[in-house]
């Protein structure tokens, strides 16, 4: 058994972006996402719990529990490692309140795969990916007698949490102007809702040697090439469901922006921003040229310390506003869940979130076949995507909760038409 | 193996396309065993509504009808208007409470339940006070009433398209409704008949005939979405 380090329990606030999560929440869906690793043996689940048991106390502000003040919610840090569970038919299963009251994120073991789903204001993509890798590592360790590194974002498991960790770097780098939050309504995909609560996960897989060398074919990047892959097939698909353009409505894509590289910080809280690629179909057809474009140009204008900082401002500053801070935490609930259900919701057709390469020391890769990203659905709308690039293949992992794969069969069709090969897999069988 | 509807290679474990659910099939080619994403047919349970909140709701009820008994028997010797409480909080009960004992209550069912509760107690009180004017007056206009209200619900419910033709409908019912009832209040109390029904006849007509009117034209329809947007 190895030494599990003695700190005193912490509290930490919600950072600024984690604050909209709880009040957004309702009866079926909480804002939860999944990362996980397949290794090369059947988990043992005892070495797990063990290993996990370890983990945790390196990552107080991620190993929490959701828990209610007067004005604010807030994070405590768990007394103990949650039991891992069993993993059902599909992922990312409703994280009731009473669940994020005892621990806000589950581990969940299935043959050969280690999965943990974490509750969005815990942590964002990236910070949940340190945590996972961590988790990994210290699991290999326990079942192989390995030693791992501290490297590529496998922390040292028994060295305390650093104070830069827990930062909510949103409050530091604020700017001194707001951006204007004016944005345009984006099209929706109407369908016939899956009513047992199911979701449906459909993961392409694609060589990532060919998918670079496509993105490279239009001078893009691989997140701006799939992205403009995606925007493509929700315009087939909207001309497909309205084949009158005049009556389209805008096409866009939510893109996470991780902030931790423009503002060179190390902390495990969200600190991620976004920035929304659009197209206008009642202006014609775009072909895929001049979509790529639009969102490189998009992104080039936007992905930058001074725009981003001038997005922060504008959230932050209600955050500091003394007469919001001031409003009893229901009342403030009931507000942020109507702002987030009029505005938030409708700024895009779905996100599409990129972890990028995920590396890992030398040592881990010889025990790890695959990794995978899936984002939550989206309370109103009923698509996600997340995806992922580990050694050769690039997995990208559609979420929906209607019962026909229409966007992922246009989305196909796009990436036939490149001439790229994917293989597709789901977990409806 | 190729899926041979849209041509997506698919992984081994996959007995449908997830794309377009063509079954897989090739009786010439053995297909590798594959290890499923997920683990089949096993659903999370989904906890029942509390069982402690209806008792709650429940014992709120309760306490202004005990209350409202105790007093009726002390102040009068005799129950007297404690029929009329325990009607009223039985109407509420049967409307606000009773659809959360179930998952997803439906209101095409519960509506007409709702009606009925209170067709009922119009007739206890009608009967309690010895009146005559529940069977000409209050059972059909709330009869009519029940049927247009679930109507409208129905439809809403079931017809995804149509809303302006069946608000429009409605209100042009509802006219109709309030000429019915100055006719039955003459035949019940004989009150002359003045024709005051006539103005919110006219007035729900003309308003049920512009929706419709809106739901034929859809240039009016977009004129007025521009000029009525908030």
């Amino acid at each position: 058994m190895a030494k599990i380090i003695n700190i005193p329990l912490r509290w930490v606030r919600l950072d600024n972006a984690a604050k909209i999560y709880p009040a957004a929440r309702r009866k079926n869906w909480s804002n939860v996402f999944r990362q996980s690793v397949t290794i090369c043996d059947e988990v043992d689940v005892k070495i797990l719990k063990s290993a996990l048991d370890v983990t945790v106390k390196r990552f107080p502000s991620i190993a929490a529990r959701l828990r209610k003040g007067l004005f604010w919610y807030y994070l405590q840090q768990v007394e103990k490692a949650p039991e891992i569970r069993q993993e059902y038919s599909y992922p990312l299963t409703f994280m009731s309140n009473n669940e994020m009251r005892k621990c806000a994120f589950r581990v969940i073991a299935y043959k050969n795969r280690i999965a943990v789903e974490f509750f969005h204001s815990l942590t964002d993509g990236t910070g949940a990916l340190i945590f996972l890798k961590t988790l990994t590592a210290e699991y290999l360790e326990q079942r192989y007698s390995i030693t791992v590194p501290p490297e590529y974002g496998v922390l040292d498991r028994h060295e305390k949490p650093k104070k830069e960790e827990l930062e909510d770097c949103f409050l530091r780098t604020a700017g001194p102007v707001r951006a204007s939050r004016k944005d345009t309504t984006a099209w929706h995909l109407n369908s016939e809702l899956q009513t047992d609560g199911f979701l449906h996960q459909t993961c392409f897989k694609l060589r990532s040697e060919e998918l670079v060398e496509a993105a490279h074919r239009y001078n893009a990047t691989v997140t701006e090439f799939i992205t403009a892959v995606m925007m493509k097939a929700l315009e087939n698909l909207q001309t497909e469901k309205q084949p009158q353009r005049k009556k389209h409505k805008p096409i866009k894509v939510l893109i996470p922006v991780n902030l931790r590289a423009l503002y060179s910080t190390e902390t495990l809280r969200n600190f991620a921003m976004y920035t929304i690629p659009e197209l206008d179909p009642r202006l014609g057809e775009y072909t895929f040229e001049e979509i790529v474009k639009l969102i490189h140009h998009k992104m080039g204008t936007e992905i930058n310390q001074k725009y981003m900082s001038s997005v922060i401002a504008a959230n932050v500053n209600d955050e500091r506003n003394m007469a919001v801070r001031l409003i009893p935490l229901p009342l403030k609930n009931l507000v942020m869940k109507a702002i987030f259900d009029t505005v938030g919701e409708k700024k895009s057709c779905l996100s599409l979130s990129n972890l990028g390469v995920v590396k890992l020391p030398e040592i881990m890769k010889q025990y790890i076949k695959r990794m995978d990203f899936v984002l939550g659905v989206q309370a109103a709308a009923p698509y996600n995507c997340g995806m992922l690039s580990y050694g050769d293949t690039v997995y990208i992992n559609f979420i929906r909760n209607i019962r026909y794969a229409e966007l992922e069969r246009h989305f196909f069709y796009v990436l036939r038409d490149l001439g790229l090969n994917t293989e597709v897999e789901s977990n409806r069988n | 193996m190729y899926c041979i509807n849209c041509g997506v290679r698919l992984a081994d474990t996959e007995k449908k396309c997830p794309l377009c659910e063509t079954v897989v099939y090739h009786p010439d080619i053995i297909r590798g065993e594959g290890e499923p994403l997920y683990p089949e047919n096993r659903m999370p349970q989904r906890r029942p509504k509390s069982k402690a909140f209806h008792g709650v709701v429940i014992f709120l009820f309760l306490i202004p009808l005990i209350i409202g008994f105790l007093i009726d028997i002390r102040t009068n010797g005799d129950l007297t208007w404690f029929g009329f409480l325990a009607g009223a909080l039985l109407l509420s009960y049967v409307t606000v409470a009773l659809p959360w004992w179930f998952e997803k209550p439906n209101p095409v069912i519960f509506v007409p339940c709702d009606f009925a509760a209170a067709i009922l107690y119009l007739l206890f009180i009608n009967l309690h006070t010895g009146g005559d004017w529940f069977m000409p007056l209050a059972f059909p206009v709330m009869g009519a009433l029940a049927l247009i209200v679930t109507t409208v619900i129905t439809l809403l419910r079931y017809l995804k398209k149509g809303r302006l033709y069946i608000f429009g409908g409605a209100l042009m019912a509802l006219g109709g409704l309030t000429v019915l009832i100055e006719f039955l209040l003459k035949v019940t109390f004989g009150l002359k008949m003045v024709g005051w029904s006539f103005y919110p006849l006219v007035a729900l007509v003309l308003l049920g005939g512009a929706l419709i009117y809106l739901a034929i034209n859809s240039a009016a329809r977009e004129m007025m979405g521009r000029k009525l947007f908030f």
